[in-house]
């Protein structure tokens, strides 16, 4: 037999075999995330173990940038990912656009009945459960316990003017050291630790739909900022992120040259990744109250899955299986779901009540204990028509104050009116 | 001309002229029509809504909105000025010294210098993004051994912009210098002979001869880097996002943020005329100001 018969033979044996292999895996899934490529192989490893049950699924992984992930959802269209994981504050305006499915009625019941009702209805448009949640964040003050016992801080700041007398010990120009550090580049990263410090001072972003960035207690908090950058306390340029929100902000964190921030629990890992065992040289505590706060409050978010209303009927059926299963109690060990298992290796709470529970003893290691203990007083950051909009206009105006670009009153006035401009807009 | 004749020349012309229409034209109409409209980029054209001129007072308003997209204008301006007067002159230098047939080495000098447009861009945007780090990154550690303190690079808005257009220099030197190089082979030497039979110096052969007959080359590499300017897109995707303080934010990136993240189909097509606008008209521009300088010869 010649080399070309070969090919011919090979050729036809595929050709005939080719429905047998379609019909072991008829059913192909995508599942996008932001996730960092050992999170990815945890989520790999999940979706293999689903897949040797239902051996008509094939699920592959995407990973891309957090900058990039709402362009890729919005871009894919129906051949873009069958499953996303998004940010809560998305949600409205993807179900308006039809970009995402409802859930079938037993996975909006099991989301309804296994979750927190804040957190269910984070997942909900109109009482319609649009994702399955699985992450929750929430801010506190990070701190660096050397640093802070060198400069003869017995404990961290818990109101602002100590806040401001613990940033001023703490830095040391000589050194490049800052006390305070705020990001930038970012708009998550910017926009919520200062409304962790906004809700902290007794004030909201937004009430009833309605801005409410023209309060005393939001100048209050723009005023913070301000004095903190000219006291020299926060350097704006120490504060850079890049696209996958790391770069200069992290490095100067972990690297002993920023004394204080403000961050979510799901840094743990970026942090255990920068430091190694200097990390438990980070403590973590509330956020300070501000002038017109009586306790420190903080701003929580969640992120969830959803999936792309563009997907085949037997695409939708069959990621909504897999979600219900990934976040169920079946998947994971000793009862959690394989999803909180996923979490819990980036030091993120997870937000099914079986999860919590399952995770009890874990969530009280030192690290997230400051974390779930501000929980209770945590705000869910408001979500709304616009708000990826609001949030970016907000960043903007932060930044420039940030920059000493504009003065806290202008930073006022400016994220007042976009806020209402966006908000309009958005709700008509 | 002959029916025949001209039958065959539709005939050949068609299907360039079919192509154009769908591929350029009909995205170009589309493009301006939805600039009058509210429309999500998530639905069809059919959910469009008529708005005037709407769109077009919300990028030019003080909100929001409007301050973004005039931040994004004046630094794609910048940007493309900055990129276009240094890579030119660079370039004509580069070109002639590599063009010097007596240089040795001069071929590997050729290949370095258009090796880094060959480059990824994800590359350069990485290697970049760590050489400018403000605590490790080389550039400031070199700055420290001759007295330099280290400078903030893509951290402040001072400096961000400034940054990205040494990068994007870096990257495209080697293909101008390339376009230069060839317009320097087109110059007859028996020109350079005879200026300097006429008493001519280097100086003066170069504003005489060789300056005056790279013009057509010049205003190729002018138009070019105009438009790969104003088409500046992955630095500041990859590395900072527009920020800090929209220092680096640019029209490209601001469109896609608008119109794809945010689905304002109007507001991201409304902006997106405004730059084909401006390109037509700074290329109008050049054309004209070489014309003229022709004439004037």
């Amino acid at each position: 037999m010649n080399a070309l018969s070969r090919l011919v033979l090979a050729a036809a044996a595929a050709t005939a075999l080719s429905p047998l292999s379609a019909q072991a895996q008829d059913v192909q899934i995508t599942y996008l995330t932001h996730w960092a490529p050992d999170t990815v192989a945890l989520l790999e490893d999940a979706a293999t173990a689903y897949s040797a049950g239902n051996p008509d699924v094939s699920i592959s992984v995407r990973a891309v940038p957090f900058g990039d992930l709402l362009t890729t959802i919005r871009s894919g269209g129906s051949d873009g990912p069958t499953i996303a994981s998004i940010y809560d504050l998305w949600l409205p305006a993807l179900v308006k656009d039809g970009v995402v499915a409802p859930a079938p009625d037993s996975v909006a019941a099991d989301v309804t009945s296994n979750w927190p009702a804040g957190i269910a209805a984070a997942a909900s448009v109109n009482g319609e459960v649009y994702g399955i949640p699985n992450e929750i964040n929430v801010y506190a003050l990070n701190y660096n316990k050397k640093l802070l016992e060198e400069a003869g801080i017995a404990s961290p700041p818990s109101t602002w003017d100590e806040l401001k007398d613990a940033a001023a010990k703490l830095t040391d120009e000589s050194v490049g050291r800052q006390g305070f550090g705020v990001i930038n580049s970012w708009a998550a990263g910017v926009v919520h630790p200062f409304s962790s410090l906004l809700v902290s001072n007794g004030g909201q972003l937004i009430a009833d739909g309605e801005p409410q960035l023209d309060s005393q207690q939001a100048l209050e908090t723009f005023q913070l900022y301000a004095d903190l950058i000219e006291s020299g306390s926060t350097v704006a340029a120490m504060g850079t992120a890049d696209a996958n929100t790391t770069g200069p902000f992290l490095d100067n964190f972990v690297s002993g040259k920023t004394g204080m921030i403000i961050m979510a629990n799901w840094w743990e890992s970026a942090l255990k990744g920068g430091m190694g065992d200097s990390f438990d040289n980070i403590g973590t505590a509330p956020i300070p109250v501000g002038p017109s706060g009586d306790t420190a409050r903080s701003i929580s978010y969640s992120w969830q899955t959803v999936v792309n209303a563009g997907a085949e009927p037997a695409q939708q059926e069959a990621a909504w299986d897999f979600l219900a299963w990934l976040n169920g109690p079946e998947s994971g060990k000793n009862g959690a779901s394989a999803m909180a298992d996923i979490l819990q290796s980036m030091g993120i709470l997870p937000s099914r009540s079986s999860d919590v529970e399952t995770y009890k003893d874990a969530l009280e290691r030192p690290f997230l204990e400051g974390y779930v203990s501000t929980l209770a007083n945590a705000q869910g950051f408001p979500i709304v028509l616009g708000g990826q909009e609001f949030s970016e206009a907000l960043q903007q105006t932060l930044e420039q104050l940030q920059y000493g670009q504009i003065t806290p009153a202008e930073a006022q006035a400016n994220a007042q009116a976009d806020a209402v401009s966006i908000l309009e807009r958005a709700a008509q | 001309m002959t029916l025949s004749r001209s039958r065959t020349i539709w005939v050949m012309l068609t299907p360039a002229v079919a192509l154009i229409g769908v591929f350029i034209l009909v995205p170009m109409v589309l493009t301006i029509w939805l600039s009058f409209h509210e429309w999500s980029t998530q639905t069809g054209f059919g959910t469009a809504k008529f708005v005037g001129l709407r769109n077009f007072e919300d990028i030019f308003g003080p909100i929001s909105v409007g301050r973004d997209f005039k931040r994004a204008y004046l630094n794609t301006a910048i940007y493309t000025c900055l990129s276009v007067a240094i890579i030119l002159p660079l370039s004509v230098l580069l070109g002639l010294l590599v063009h010097q047939s007596r240089v040795t080495g001069g071929n590997v000098l050729r290949t370095v210098l258009f090796s880094t447009y060959m480059v990824p861009m994800i590359a350069v945007a990485l290697v970049w993004s760590k050489l400018y780090s403000p605590t490790e990154g080389p550039i400031n550690q070199m700055l420290s051994w001759v007295g330099i303190g280290p400078q903030p690079w893509l951290s402040s808005p001072d400096t961000a912009l400034f940054s990205i257009v040494i990068l994007n220099v870096w990257q495209q030197i080697g293909y101008f210098t390339v376009l230069v190089i060839a317009g320097l082979t087109q110059i007859p030497t028996s020109l350079y002979e005879a200026a300097r039979i006429d008493g001519a110096n280097r100086i003066q052969g170069f504003f005489g001869v060789t300056l005056p007959l790279l013009r057509r080359t010049l205003l190729f590499s002018t138009v070019i880097g105009v438009i790969n300017a104003v088409q500046v897109f992955e630095p500041v995707a990859l590395i900072t996002q527009g920020g800090p303080a929209n220092a680096t934010n640019v029209l490209t990136f601001h469109i896609r943020r608008v119109g794809i993240e945010r689905a304002q189909g109007g507001l991201g097509s409304a902006m997106a005329v405004t730059l084909m606008l401006s390109l037509i008209v700074a290329i109008i521009l050049i054309f004209a100001l070489a014309r003229q300088k022709e004439d004037r010869r």
